[in-house]
């Protein structure tokens, strides 16, 4: 107990120290700056890389110390990063989802940065107020659909690249092809990634092609009951129980195991497809009732005000999304950056992709793309639609009365 | 503390020897050093930060933004117009009482099954303590895995011809899974409990009933469960208790859905909290959650005076 | 005899949601992701392979984190048995003013919920500097709201010993403390033995607390891990989650079943009868 009363006595004494020592931030206090940057990325390849670049950066800059990339499980992310906020231990630097941008943004938390002329328009605007950018947009990486052609063809299907060539790639031809395959071999048909029923917010590159949002622009009213809306569902739903061609809700068909024909998700997931044993293709989103279109996926990179060293800070995010170490990410991450968005550069860091599938998914999809919904308050929205939408997957549903629950619901959320 | 325990011995020749101290002092002083450590901790990390709960509960927090501003009886007010608070409290209610009666029917089943003095008991007993050490995320996983619609129970139903719902995804059934999953990790200790208590009750009194002619099952309600009655109450406290804090499984298997069919009150509370971050609010929460379980265990306490058989 | 039948087969079909689980979880974990979700599921993996396994010390530092769970319950194990003892003995045998108090304000701990003082708890061990560390899973268990039951169990022990015992210790000259260690403890040992288990699997299966202090993957804690095997883009990834899923249960099961009858009867011998 003595050398436990002691051990907290001397802890606190030091943390005190330490909070002394650091408070002066940017100034060129004694001891070396510690910097800590908080991802949601546990593969030890990206690590790899971000430690490269922290190891360059601290080479020409003797004043900083250590650089931490601490992960946080994907799941509970923003939860952890603000339970640490809340307890008084900012992070320095973090990703931060698209979908909270607004929080992020709106709340004051975090420092403003330099724009870098280079950033595609279309990439910055969840990130500013204001005239100001607030986070670095380093990850944008748009929707595409992976296809297992073995199993298109064994379903009797065309291709989808077949189809894109004639003009028919569709929604309805999809749905069509997912059900063939479901009918023909059992596997699952189209699979959304990261939707399983909860995360009701993926639906968003299905539901674009009709043309629906799920609240207005200024996200003071709900949209789920308008038209374009309740039709969007409707195939979602007819593609889930009439037609089969969605594994239904608590069946999982893992694409890249190779248990279904197609699977809509980020194009940076081509990585799990190394090691595949199918043939496979990636195609741009199916045209919908209303037009072409396609949707990105989006996380940023922001500074804490609060933070210990928020100037430093501020300069390794600079560096840290330079040209050169942006075509580095671009591994990962499809950069935000007019000069590196070309297939040439994007080929190189992505060996699994064709030029072609680069240019028509990525290089479009990044200058044209719709992000996912954000909105102020989003956990609390996500959680209210998810729970409104549950009665909706299953088979006798009403789809126009669930979808009005749904905005009876999140109106008072929205009108906050 | 060491220099604490060590006070005693010290004082301890002179005390023999000056009046003042008498056993009695002596007692009160030995006493208070014992529970010390344990006092000591109460208020640090139980009385403290509930008091600080209360002082949140009317303030709101935004963490984002940095500031704390008094709110007065906002949250309190919020509560009493939460529409939410009705189904959580229903949905605790179902959990915990359908978790402390299927357990304890269950434990005391497998217990009374063990006490046959059979060959091989030690066995059955190993395997239903098993999952008791089995960790828990690990057993919850698993199970999300098995009641998927195309998982091992329906699989396993199917072989009987039953077709079984959609464990996670219909309201009722994920009741049920959750409950199931928290019964078959515990009821193994709960089940120890009752083995010990029924090996305690002596062989003459099953005798004198049965020459009284009493059937097994008034053996059973007149004899085993009166004599075992301690046990019930704390087993029960125990799994009430722990009933009112799930929270893994419900992370890991329902998310609290489908709709907020298994939205007990901690998980409502820590969305609150750590999700939505309206900290102000999940404070009032918990306070709610501390006055259920206050209420119960007052109850449970004034219960156990008219049916708890002896109390030492 | 038929009697007899009909126990063996009732216990037969118990056992079933007890040992199919765990069978499942150590076959699955040898199973490719393919045969995973196959419908019907198979008992035994088609084509055995370890990937999974090499998969589960390859992404995280498995064995580090499991040093750590074990040995945080370790410690707490012993400091709780500390702590609740004494306080268990002296609610149980020492009469002293203000005992009823304590004992009320000590038994306050058994009502708050872990999820209620989270966020107090937080902020308070980040004042000391102590977050993501292990301090915070080692103090709040050890002297906070889970050491009650502890102290109550022991409580509940020490209250059944027969009073002759500590007249005949005090008539060899032992005082307060001598008669704890040298009478009642040594007779304690059930009451101990429950304590410790029950103390050992709460910090073994600690998942909230986990999660909300520590942030560092040398530091994390097995239950925290085992949610941590998803690609890196969030999807999950199966069998390397079942696979450091059977990690952390088989040498604690193991263990178990060698050492089961003094773990069960310890457990059962507790003053818990009342």
């Amino acid at each position: 107990m003595k050398i436990l009363t002691a051990a907290l006595s001397a802890a606190a004494l030091l943390a005190a120290a330490g909070c002394g020592g650091g408070s002066g931030s940017g100034a060129s206090s004694s001891g070396p700056i510690d910097l800590r940057m908080t991802i949601w990325s546990a593969n030890a390849k990206h690590l790899a890389l971000f430690d490269q670049i922290a190891a360059g950066y601290k080479k020409d800059h003797p004043e900083i110390g250590k650089i931490t990339f601490e992960s946080i499980p994907f799941d509970s992310y923003t939860t952890t990063l603000t339970t640490q906020i809340g307890g008084g231990n900012v992070p320095d630097l973090a990703w931060i989802f698209e979908s909270n941008a607004p929080d992020f943004v709106s709340s004051g938390a975090l420092e403003p940065i330099d724009k870098d002329p280079d950033l595609v328009p279309s990439t910055t605007t969840n990130w500013e107020k204001d005239g100001k950018l607030y986070a670095y947009p380093f990850s944008t990486s748009p929707l595409g659909v992976f296809v297992n052609t073995d199993l298109v063809k064994a379903a009797g299907r065309p291709a989808p690249a077949q189809q894109i060539a004639s003009g028919t790639w569709t929604w309805d031809e999809a749905a069509k092809t997912a059900a063939a395959v479901q009918a023909k071999t059992g596997k699952g048909g189209l699979v959304v990634g990261d939707f399983d029923y909860k995360g009701w917010d993926t639906l968003n590159a299905i539901w674009s092609g009709w043309g629906a949002r799920p609240w207005s622009k200024d996200g003071k009213s709900c949209q789920f009951d308008q038209p374009q809306m309740v039709d969007a569902m409707t195939f979602v739903h007819k593609l889930i129980f009439t037609g089969k061609g969605m594994p239904g809700p608590g069946i999982t068909k893992d694409f890249f195991a190779g248990d279904s024909s197609m699977v809509l998700t980020q194009i940076s997931r081509a990585a799990l497809l190394e090691k595949a044993k199918f043939h496979w293709d990636l195609v741009p989103l199916p045209k919908g009732p209303a037009g072409a279109y396609s949707v990105v996926g989006q996380a940023g990179i922001g500074v804490f005000k609060r933070g210990k060293h928020a100037d430093a800070a501020k300069q390794f995010l600079t560096y840290f999304s330079n040209a050169q170490n942006s075509a580095k990410l671009a591994e990962f991450f499809p950069p935000p950056r007019k000069s590196e968005l070309n297939a040439a550069t994007l080929a190189k860091a992505n060996p699994l992709l064709k030029p072609a599938q680069l240019d028509s998914v990525v290089v479009k999809g990044i200058e044209n793309g719709t992000i996912k919904p954000s909105h102020t308050g989003y956990a609390e929205l996500q959680q209210t639609v998810r729970a409104a939408l549950d009665p909706l997957w299953k088979p006798d549903a009403d789809v126009k009365t669930v979808l009005s629950g749904v905005c009876s619901k999140i109106n008072p959320l929205l009108a906050k | 503390m060491t220099l604490l325990l060590e006070k005693p011995a010290r004082s301890d020749s002179p005390a023999a020897r000056a009046p003042y101290w008498t056993m009695r002092r002596r007692d009160t002083l030995a006493g208070w050093l014992m529970v010390a450590p344990q006092l000591a901790g109460i208020v640090t990390f139980v009385l403290v930060p509930l008091g600080l709960v209360v002082w949140y509960s009317v303030h709101e927090w935004n963490v984002l933004a940095g500031t704390f501003e008094f709110v007065g009886g906002d949250n309190y007010q919020a509560l009493a117009n939460d529409q939410q608070l009705g189904p959580v409290l229903r949905a605790t209610g179902l959990f915990s009482v359908g978790l402390v009666v299927l357990n304890l029917s269950l434990a005391l089943f497998l217990a009374v099954l063990l006490n046959q003095k059979l060959r091989g008991t030690v066995v059955f007993r190993t395997l239903f303590f098993s999952p008791v050490v089995v960790t828990l995320v690990a057993w919850t996983i698993v199970w999300g895995f098995l009641l998927q619609d195309n998982g091992g129970v329906n699989a396993f139903l199917h072989v009987f011809g039953i077709n079984g719902p959609n464990w996670l995804r219909s309201g009722g059934a994920a009741m049920v899974s959750v409950i199931v999953v928290q019964l078959f990790k515990n009821v193994g200790l709960n089940m120890v409990l009752f083995l010990a208590a029924l090996q305690g009750v002596p062989a003459e009194l099953y005798e004198a009933a049965r020459i009284d002619g009493a059937s097994a099952w008034a053996r059973f309600r007149r004899v085993t469960v009166p004599l075992i009655s301690p046990t019930i109450l704390l087993t029960m406290i125990l799994t009430i208790v722990g009933s009112l804090q799930v929270f893994a499984q419900i992370a890991v298997l329902t998310q609290g859905g489908p709709g907020t069919s298994t939205t007990v009150l901690v998980y409502y509370l820590y969305q609150q909290a750590f999700q939505f971050h309206h900290f102000g609010y999940g404070a009032t929460l918990s306070l709610v959650l501390f006055l259920i379980v206050l209420v119960l265990t007052v109850v449970q306490w004034q219960m156990r005076k008219r049916w708890v058989f002896h109390e030492n | 005899m038929r009697l007899r039948l009909l126990i063996y087969g009732l216990l037969l079909v118990c056992c079933v949601p007890f040992v199919f689980p765990i069978w499942w979880m150590a076959t699955t974990s040898l199973k490719p992701v393919s045969e995973i979700f196959a419908f019907p599921p198979s008992l035994l993996p088609a084509s055995p392979t370890l990937d999974a396994y090499r998969q589960v010390f390859a992404l995280q530092p498995f064995g580090r984190q499991y040093v750590n769970s074990l040995y945080i319950a370790l410690v707490v194990t012993i400091g709780t048995l500390a702590v609740s003892s004494l306080a268990g003995y002296a609610f149980a045998r020492v009469r002293f003013r203000g005992s009823g108090a304590v004992f009320l304000i000590v038994l306050t701990g058994l009502l708050v919920p872990n999820e209620v003082t989270i966020i107090p708890l937080y902020k308070m061990f980040d004042a000391f500097g102590l977050v993501d560390t292990h301090w915070p899973l080692i103090l709040i268990p050890m002297l906070g709201a889970p050491s009650v039951l502890a102290t109550f169990i022991m409580r509940q022990f020490f209250i059944t010993l027969p009073s002759e015992l500590e007249e005949a210790g005090r008539v060899d000259g032992l005082g307060r403390f001598g008669l704890f260690w040298r009478v009642c403890l040594p007779l304690a040992r059930p009451a101990i033995g429950a304590v410790a288990i029950f103390t050992f699997l709460h910090s073994w299966n600690l998942y909230l607390e986990p999660i909300v202090f520590l942030s560092s993957k040398q530091k994390f804690t097995i239950p925290q891990a085992l949610t941590q095997y998803v690609d890196a883009y969030g999807g999950p990834m199966w069998n390397t989650q079942l696979a450091a899923a059977t990690l952390s249960a088989l040498p604690v099961l193991i263990i178990f079943i060698l050492a089961q009858r003094q773990f069960v009867e310890g457990l059962a011998q507790t003053g818990l009868k009342g």
